[in-house]
């Protein structure tokens, strides 16, 4: 009996070995997916916030035209605002 | 601008971007304003820019302004009491607050349309731009 399970516990170590070296690599897979996740969504974030203050300066950008000193044609198909500071 | 006749509207937004640190900007942008109640905004415009080491350093430049009024043909008594009484406090805050919005955080700042031109550019360079976004909206389907 004693021999039996002896030779049983030979052959189950180097199993376990194996599985401990793919568990590794596996680990591994999975930060790599999860720290792709991360960047991808702190990616998406950055862009959306990009997007919805370039979206929100078009109509920012219409108002203000009346009550202040203009050179050239009102209606004008480019319409430059030069902000100065005189110091 | 002549050269874009009809093409190119210039507004023009004097701005004091931080009062608190630097009030002689402050003081500028509204007598700027107040001379634009004499008709001479314009004028009094570029003598702030080619005369800026001649007042923006003092102490009290609203003194100095003053007195380039009469240079302008501008009356400057009423220029200093029309700065004095803060009348224009209210244009020179919208406008601050307005380029806030637009994320303005130095100036010269232009928006030739929606885009963003930070600093100083030389004219060829501005001419450029302006060209540019001419050709783009009137590109047809534009």
């Amino acid at each position: 009996m004693a021999k039996k399970s002896k030779g049983r516990a030979q052959t189950v170590r180097p199993r376990q070995q194996s599985t401990r070296a793919a568990v590794a690599p596996q680990r591994w897979r999975l930060k790599l997916v999860i720290g792709g996740v991360i960047l991808a969504v702190a990616l998406g974030v950055g862009g959306l916030v990009r997007f919805l203050q370039h979206s929100n300066l078009s109509p920012r950008l219409q108002k203000a035209v009346d009550q202040h000193y203009t050179l050239g044609t009102a209606g004008a198909p480019v319409v430059i605002k030069e902000f100065s500071d005189y110091t | 601008m002549q050269r874009f006749e009809g093409q190119v509207q210039l507004v023009l937004y004097p701005l004091a971007l931080n009062p608190a640190a630097n009030p002689a900007s402050e003081v500028a942008a509204q007598a700027a304003w107040c001379a634009g109640e004499q008709g001479k905004f314009w004028d009094f415009h570029h003598m702030l820019y080619r005369r800026q080491e001649l007042w923006n350093r003092f102490a009290a430049p609203l003194e100095r302004l003053s007195d380039f009024a009469n240079d302008l043909s501008l009356d400057p008594t009423a220029l200093k009491s029309c700065v004095e009484s803060g009348r224009m406090q209210t244009f020179v805050a919208a406008d601050r607050t307005y380029s806030q919005q637009l994320q303005v955080n130095s100036t010269p700042t232009l928006f030739i349309n929606e885009q963003r031109v930070v600093g100083f550019r030389p004219e060829d360079e501005l001419m450029r731009l302006m060209r540019q976004e001419l050709d783009r909206v009137q590109r047809p389907g534009q």
